[in-house]
């Protein structure tokens, strides 16, 4: 089977590079500490690790309603203006400007950042910041990854968008599932073809180099690592035809606001206000009534 | 009362508007004239096609003709849209200026007649999709139903003649079938119809052998969907043909009985046909298939609400070949009588080839659902009855859909059978193994996954695949074409000169050259421009004064915009700063 050999070698890779980054950037003692007191630190996180498998749970459990939503009821096709405000921005396609300088060594390393470098950029940060004192961090990962995935759902529902490999092949080359056919069958079965806008690669990616800025103190070594992969990935994303520039600006974008939303919230505090904001409620009909 | 303000501003506002009207209406008329008119706008046209993952080769020609549109002064945009949703949105709904997409070409030439006769003005599905209404068109395409062979194809010339001069979609290329074929597998042609899988599956090189014949396809969505009727879904070419048979089949261009075991033309003028069905027919679920079932069908696909919405919702399927049928009577289990409206029994034979439904499932589905639409043709019919060579399996997943024989089937077992079927078949069933892209599809067949390819394969995957050791390619020909079609209710289209030049904007013989890397015929003769790639009269068609009647006003696909502006200036547009105005 196609898919489990393409899953195998990703996983393959990918753990190498995790193990190879845990010993340099956190190091074998930290982590050995950590996984001994593993039970309250993976309490200190339980809600957030909860709203964020909820919100993926119902990204994956709703695929074929959001599909006939976006498609056949909503339909608001804006492929059209994100060419055309490409175009407008630069003068020229900022892409097919990417795409001139190919190379098959350069074609190469995008491909392995988009796929490889990607997963790796995503999976890290939760180890090391399960290895450190305080879950604070973690936390604020997950909060900041669950944004991510809703804000971009809402979108993928709202507006159908086709990247420019898929609109103009004579301007632009879809250079990764021409160097790599295969990886179609992985990503088809997270994503369909109508949802780039925004590029949810670029902005995971940009939350993780964000939030290594944050945690600059706690490990030095890791922000240079992440702001090159994160910037790479966003690269790759428009070198393989996959994205317009407008995905990853919005990309950006909505990777601030979620790690502005992963520091500033709590999943507690929300719950907590939430509950107050329905008690005083309840309080003022109790009050009204009598 | 704290409204006091807002009185004073209001009062305000009137006297300035008062002073500034009195003013206008002082000033000269030439004030007015300018701000009674709006400027003339640019012609703005949206061409809708599907997104390279659907077809490259459609992409590739409308971007092409985006460039060209723009290069004529156009404001052209292009929108890609998923291969389902864009037959909607041409198909049903009719909401697009302009449209590339590939056809899968005409069984007869009077398949033009449902295209676009404007009775089907209203109708959905390839029912007239472009909104002609032309009395000429319709003229000629009634007079060709019903005249004779030698009559006929000066008829048909006219009305070539005619469809040249107002274009109401026009061909850009006929591409050539490819597929991908492991090494010890004959493959005479490939496979995209019934008739050639039944070819490959009879081969008597090919086996037999103990299991399914594997194909590989690509595509999105191409099992979710099973019903005959709807138009607005992707599919695998050929797969419902497999499932539903017709009374006759279409075999090249033979007409072969094949669940009617006779069909007798037995008056002059031939205005009635006696259909004897063959004895012990089945549908898949066991029911016996009787005349009923033909007579159901065809009055089904006339109003699938029969009766119970006004006016009829006739299905978006088979209605070119349906309204040559006046009406029906059932002599017998076996025997019927189909009374056609005036036509040629060449033309009227068409409708012994619409596939047959079972009355006893498809009645139920009249009901309406929605405003012009029944369940018959919303219903994803994930399970389908028919009564074809091959009844679909339970077991298929979102990567794998099975066929499996149908052994009750009375061609697999009777000796009296079309010669077609000789040594049919070497294979227990067919399996589409669904890959996402070509690319995976010709991975699947160099890793020896797959027998054979039958989607379209892009030229690079081809390449591909003939430089792999154990598999080579095959390719041949289909009445398939890329056209580009106009929605003349859209301001401009409406002018049959501004279409007639803009079909002239596509190089029809660089695109097969460079887009189609040869793997195609270009559309340059009258009748290859309208879709019929084969003219079998004698009589050859009238050339216009220039060989090629929509030559492309420039070279190697690049328009000589300054030609290009003199011809929309010839039929009295105008330009400003290189613009085209409304």
């Amino acid at each position: 089977m196609a898919l489990v050999e393409v899953l195998l070698e990703l996983v393959f890779v990918v753990a190498t590079m995790l193990v190879t980054a845990t010993l340099v950037i956190v190091g074998p003692r930290n982590v050995a500490a950590a996984l001994q007191d593993f039970r309250w630190r993976l309490e200190a996180c339980l809600l957030p690790v909860a709203a964020l498998a909820v919100v993926l749970l119902i990204r994956w459990s709703t695929g074929d309603i959001v599909q006939r939503l976006e498609r056949r009821v909503l339909r608001n096709n804006i492929t059209p203006y994100l060419f055309e405000l490409d175009q407008a921005l630069f003068g020229t396609n900022p892409v097919a400007v990417l795409q001139s300088f190919q190379t098959e060594l350069l074609t190469s390393f995008f491909v392995f950042v988009y796929i490889y470098g990607y997963a790796f950029l995503l999976i890290f940060p939760f180890i090391a910041y399960f290895a450190l004192e305080e879950m604070d961090e973690l936390s604020t990962l997950v909060v900041a990854f669950t944004a991510n995935y809703a804000i971009g759902l809402l979108c993928y529902t709202l507006f159908i968008a086709f990247g420019p490999r898929n609109v103009d092949p004579l301007l632009f080359e879809g250079l990764l599932y021409d160097a790599f056919p295969q990886s179609r069958t992985l990503t088809n079965t997270i994503n369909q073809n109508t949802n780039v806008f925004p590029s949810l690669h670029t902005s995971l990616s940009m939350t993780v180099f964000f939030l290594a800025w944050v945690t600059r103190e706690k490990y030095p070594l890791w922000l240079p690592v992440a702001g090159f992969l994160a910037i790479s990935v966003s690269l790759s994303t428009m070198y393989l035809g996959i994205h317009w520039f407008s995905d990853v600006v919005a990309g950006t974008a909505l990777a601030l606001v979620s790690v502005y939303i992963g520091v500033n919230y709590t999943i507690e505090g929300l719950v907590a206000a939430s509950r107050r904001f329905f008690q005083t409620q309840l309080e003022r009909h109790n009050a009204d009534r009598e | 009362m704290d409204d006091v303000a807002p009185s004073t501003t209001r009062r305000g506002l009137l006297a300035t508007v008062g002073v500034g009207a009195s003013a206008l209406a002082g000033c000269s008329e030439r004030l007015w004239s300018q701000a009674e008119t709006t400027g003339p706008e640019q012609v703005s046209l949206t061409i809708k096609t599907v997104p390279a993952d659907d077809d490259r080769l459609a992409a590739t020609i409308a971007s092409r003709l985006r460039e060209n549109y723009t290069a004529a002064g156009i404001d052209a945009t292009h929108e890609p849209v998923s291969k389902a949703e864009l037959y909607r949105d041409i198909l049903l709904e009719g909401e697009y200026d302009v449209f590339v997409t590939r056809h899968s070409g005409f069984d007869e030439y009077d398949a033009l007649y449902g295209l676009l006769h404007s009775q089907f003005v209203s109708e959905r599905g390839w029912q007239n999709p472009f909104h002609v209404s032309d009395v000429t068109i319709d003229e000629y395409l009634e007079t060709q139903r019903e005249a004779d062979e030698t009559d006929r194809s000066s008829v048909l010339a006219d009305l070539i003649g005619h469809l040249l001069q107002t274009t109401p979609y026009t061909v850009v290329a006929y591409p050539y079938t490819v597929s991908g074929v492991t090494e010890p597998l004959q493959l005479p042609i490939p496979p995209r119809c019934p008739r050639e899988y039944i070819e490959v599956m009879s081969h008597p090189e090919n086996g037999p052998r103990d299991g399914p014949l594997e194909v590989g396809v690509f595509g999105e969505g191409l099992t979710e969907e099973l019903n005959p009727l709807t138009v607005d879904r992707n599919r695998i070419d050929g797969l419902l043909d497999l499932v539903y048979d017709p009374l006759v089949r279409q075999i090249g261009d033979e007409y072969v009985p094949w669940l009617a075991e006779d069909v007798e033309w037995p008056e002059e003028g031939q205005r009635r046909a006696r259909i004897t069905l063959r004895e012990g027919l089945e549908w898949h679920d066991g029911e016996s298939l009787d005349t009923d079932d033909v007579e159901f069908t065809l009055a089904f696909l006339e109003d699938t609400s029969m009766g119970s919405v006004d006016g009829g919702v006739p299905a978006p399927r088979y209605r070119g070949r349906q309204t040559l049928l006046d009406r029906t009577a059932v002599i017998d289990d076996r025997t019927i009588d189909l009374y056609v409206f005036e036509a040629s029994q060449t033309a009227a034979r068409r409708l012994l080839t619409i596939p047959l439904l079972p009355a006893h499932i498809w009645t139920e589905r009249s009901e309406a659902v929605a405003d012009r639409q029944t369940e018959a043709i919303t219903v994803a019919n994930e399970d389908p009855v028919g009564s074809g060579l091959f009844a679909v399996s339970e077991a298929t997943t979102a990567t794998e859909f099975e066929l499996e024989s149908f052994d009750a089937h009375v061609l697999r077992g009777t000796a009296d059978r079309p010669e077609l079927l000789e040594g049919f078949s070497q294979f227990e069933g067919i399996t589409f193994r669904i890959a996402p892209n070509p690319g995976a599809m010709g991975g699947l067949l160099i890793d020896g996954e797959i027998d054979v390819t039958a989607s379209e394969l892009p030229p690079e995957t081809a390449r591909e695949i003939r430089n792999a050791t154990a598999t080579r390619t095959v390719t041949g020909t289909t009445d398939a074409f890329y056209m580009i079609g106009y929605n003349s209710r859209q301001d401009e289209l409406g002018n049959p000169n501004f279409r007639r030049l803009c079909s002239r904007l596509i190089d029809r013989e660089h695109a097969v050259s460079e887009f189609f890397e040869g793997f195609a015929q270009p559309a340059t003769t009258p009748n290859a421009l309208v879709g019929l790639h084969d003219w079998d009269f004698d009589d050859e068609l009238e050339t216009s004064p220039d060989t090629d009647p929509l030559a492309f006003p420039g070279t190697d696909g690049e328009p000589n915009t300054s030609r290009v502006q003199s011809l929309f200036a010839d039929i009295g547009y105008r330009y400003e700063d290189e613009l085209l105005l409304e």
